[in-house]
């Protein structure tokens, strides 16, 4: 033990009163990070005070310990001392505390953490509090000059131990005020970011990584409402582990529940329903929904309707805590979620403009080459009469008919529909047209004909695509009409002199199935009719028979054929227009998605034609 | 979405590269805490962290950032940041971190006036 002059102390004194100085200009600086300043504090009150050993312990309030925030020649930084609320309240009493003869009410807590005592050498302890929130101590090892502290050093410890206190509370302050300033900053920054894409799955992407970072939260995940199956789908996950009995990524749950039985998850559904709030699971240290330590689920919603359900999960604290979700935190990942909501909804609007337009311009060209497949005018027959009429009604179908010149003098008589709509079946027309024109040169017989383009059809189209056809081959000097039907509406003849007959026979529609699979289930057969003056042979897509009145009704093939049979006496055109009239008539105001296509050929009422 | 956290040091003549690779949150600032100041102790007082494979930074990863600068200012050292996402960028500013940190837009253009 050394002596120590009255000079010696009045120099220390000088010292500490400057270091003190320091102190409260370090708190000041705005470079208040304790962290980074604990040793810079604990170095003066070492200098200071001359002890062998010292420790600054702070208090953990998630997990009620005292922990080593800084020390000096302490080895075990890692020790940590469990402290309850009532030894705070008695470590509060006092300004100094000497573990070897402590106040009464703590007598239990310092015989329980000897071992801890031994390690950082304590000989006393300052309490660190802000009034009365205790912010940790400073423990002092052995003092190198004297047994105890002399009483002006005694006095000045805890004026040291107000100094660290205050830089303590300046330092969560500081950090409370960042952790406030960036919250708002990304609410502010993020949300409008977002807001500018429009790129869907960017869009869910973000608004979970923002909420994330937002809230300081570990994982997240986006589920939004599919409308179809009425189930919350993952749209987006970040750090979500996956569990084994959870496909977090394809998760799916029904917005319905079953109350008898529940699911674990039905509470995230109960979130996205209109009535639905936020969902705070606070676990206190248990797994809570999908085994997280903590978990917020906020509704989001669009401009009008609930889009699904943003969650945030596992809220870090400093130090490697776990923080539970405060009623702050719902109010601001609500806000954030409401702006992300209307980011999505206009992300998926413009999606499906874009979709749309992309739709149009596609039905638009496909119309273009229906169009340009489909004759303006149909030529002339000798002794007979023919006009066609294709009235495209809500987009564009596969309907097509013609009539050419065949090389041994008789003429041919076309109509078809391919099934499906848009550019897919304006392609697998213009195939068969195409088939069909190269067909007819050749001389086979019908059958024939309709093998070969079944097999093209068969080649060309893709799973699922077909075409109904009916192929008539007129002979004007003998008025006979050889026809085969490949699945298509039944053609009436509309005798001139009563009555009416179907043209039926032929097999199955084109391109269903290849050849040799066709072979098994039907050949192709070919039926003659005799046409005499006064026959009206009516062709027909089933977009007429099918046309549907507001009611709900079929327009019907008896419909059709009392209205041929009323007006056969006309000429072609007048017939095509009364049938158009009344088709037109029925379907009022109900909406029709399939195009309307006629073919009416007559023979003429003079045999010298 | 990838969430595994990592950290590659470079040394170079005077100063030292810390590339991250992952959300910057309280558990994985702590890690690069860490490796900063284990650089600092060899020496290494100018520091790059390369922050290309990083899109998010929380509110604790930003306070450990903050404390690394003031451990740096104390050394008399310095921090620099390159590749920063352009939110990144805007949070940093506005959280003060460019008033202590130098913000560069490539590591070579960080490296090159050290």
């Amino acid at each position: 033990m050394q002596s120590v002059s009255a000079e010696d102390t009045v120099q220390r004194l000088i010292f500490s009163l400057s270091e003190i100085e320091q102190l409260g200009e370090t708190i000041i600086s705005g470079r208040g990070n304790f962290n980074v300043s604990s040793r810079t504090y604990l170095r003066i009150i070492h200098g200071t005070l001359q002890v062998t050993r010292c420790a600054i312990l702070l208090f953990q309030s998630t997990e009620n310990h005292l922990t080593v925030e800084a020390a000096i020649n302490v080895k075990a930084e890692s020790l940590c001392i469990p402290v309850t609320a009532d030894d705070i309240a008695a470590i509060l009493e006092s300004s100094t505390i000497d573990p070897s003869s402590p106040p009464p009410p703590l007598d239990n807590f310092f015989n329980q953490i000897r071992p801890q005592l031994e390690l950082l050498d304590a000989n006393l302890w300052a309490p660190l509090k802000i009034r009365d929130d205790f912010l940790g101590v400073i423990s002092l090892g052995s003092f190198r000059t004297q047994d105890n502290l002399e009483d002006w050093n005694r006095e000045l410890l805890p004026v040291l131990a107000n100094q660290v206190s205050v830089a303590i509370a300046y330092s969560r302050l500081l950090d409370k005020t960042r952790a406030e300033q960036f919250r708002l900053f990304m609410l502010s920054d993020t949300a409008t970011q977002i807001c500018k894409s429009l790129d869907t799955e960017a869009v869910q992407e973000e608004a979970v990584t923002h909420a994330i970072t937002l809230l300081d939260a570990s994982t997240g995940g986006l589920l939004l409402i599919n409308p179809v199956t009425q189930c919350l789908e993952m749209k987006s996950i970040f750090a979500l582990d996956l569990q084994a009995n959870i496909d977090l990524e394809n998760l799916s749950i029904p917005l319905q529940t079953d109350q008898d039985a529940p699911s674990a998850l039905s509470p995230l559904a109960e979130v996205a329903t209109p009535a639905g709030e936020t969902l705070i699971c606070n676990s206190q240290g248990n797994g809570v929904l999908l085994d997280r330590r903590n978990l917020m689920a906020v509704p989001m919603r669009g401009r009008e309707d609930t889009l699904g359900v943003l969650i945030v999960a596992d809220k870090e604290g400093r130090g490697g805590t776990m923080l539970d979700f405060t009623n702050e935190d719902r109010v601001l990942l609500e806000a954030f979620a409401n702006q992300a909501g209307v980011a999505i909804e206009n992300a998926q609007l413009y999606q499906d403009a874009l979709e749309g337009r992309q739709l149009q311009a596609e039905m638009d060209e496909a119309a273009k080459i229906q169009q340009n497949l489909i004759p303006d005018t149909l030529p002339e027959i000798p002794g007979y009469e023919a006009t066609g009429l294709y009235f495209p009604r809500g987009g564009v179908g596969g309907d097509y008919y013609d009539c050419l010149a065949d090389s041994n003098g008789s003429w041919g008589l076309a109509i078809a529909d391919v099934s499906g709509k848009g550019m897919q079946a304006a392609l697998l027309m213009a195939t068969l047209r195409a088939g069909l024109h190269s067909e007819v040169t050749r001389k086979e017989d019908l059958p024939s004909m309709a093998e070969s383009l079944n097999s093209l059809l068969y080649a060309s189209s893709t799973s699922g695509k077909f075409a109904t056809f009916f192929y008539a081959q007129l002979h004007p000097e003998t008025d006979l009409m050889t026809s085969i039907n490949a699945g298509h509406n039944y053609p009436l003849v509309i005798r001139g002199a009563g009555g009416c007959d179907e043209l039926e026979k032929g097999g199955v529609m084109l391109g269903m199935f290849p050849n040799d699979v066709l072979s098994q289930i039907s050949e192709y057969e070919q039926e003659t009719t005799q046409l005499y003056s006064g026959d009206v042979v009516l062709f027909y897509t089933d977009g007429v028979t099918e046309t549907i009145n507001p009611e709900g009704d079929l327009y019907g093939e008896e419909r059709l054929e009392e209205v041929a049979t009323r007006v056969k006496s006309e000429s072609v055109n007048q017939i095509c227009q009364a049938i158009y009239d009344d088709v037109i008539e029925f379907q009022g105001e109900a909406q029709q998605f399939d195009d309307l296509t006629l073919l009416v050929l007559k023979k003429s009422n003079h045999p010298s034609c | 979405m990838a969430t595994s956290f990592k950290l590659d040091t470079r040394t170079e003549d005077g100063y030292a590269v810390i590339q991250t690779d992952g959300y910057l949150n309280g558990p994985t600032a702590e890690q690069l805490a860490e490796t900063a100041k284990d650089l600092m102790n060899q020496g290494y007082s100018t520091l790059v962290i390369n922050l290309e494979k990083t899109r998010l930074v929380n509110s604790i990863g930003i306070s450990i950032l903050i404390e690394i600068i003031e451990f740096l200012d104390e050394r008399g050292g310095g921090l620099h940041f390159c590749h920063l996402t352009p939110v990144i960028e805007r949070t940093f500013k506005m959280m003060g971190l460019a008033q202590h940190a130098e913000i560069h837009r490539d590591e070579a253009s960080a490296t090159t006036n050290l």
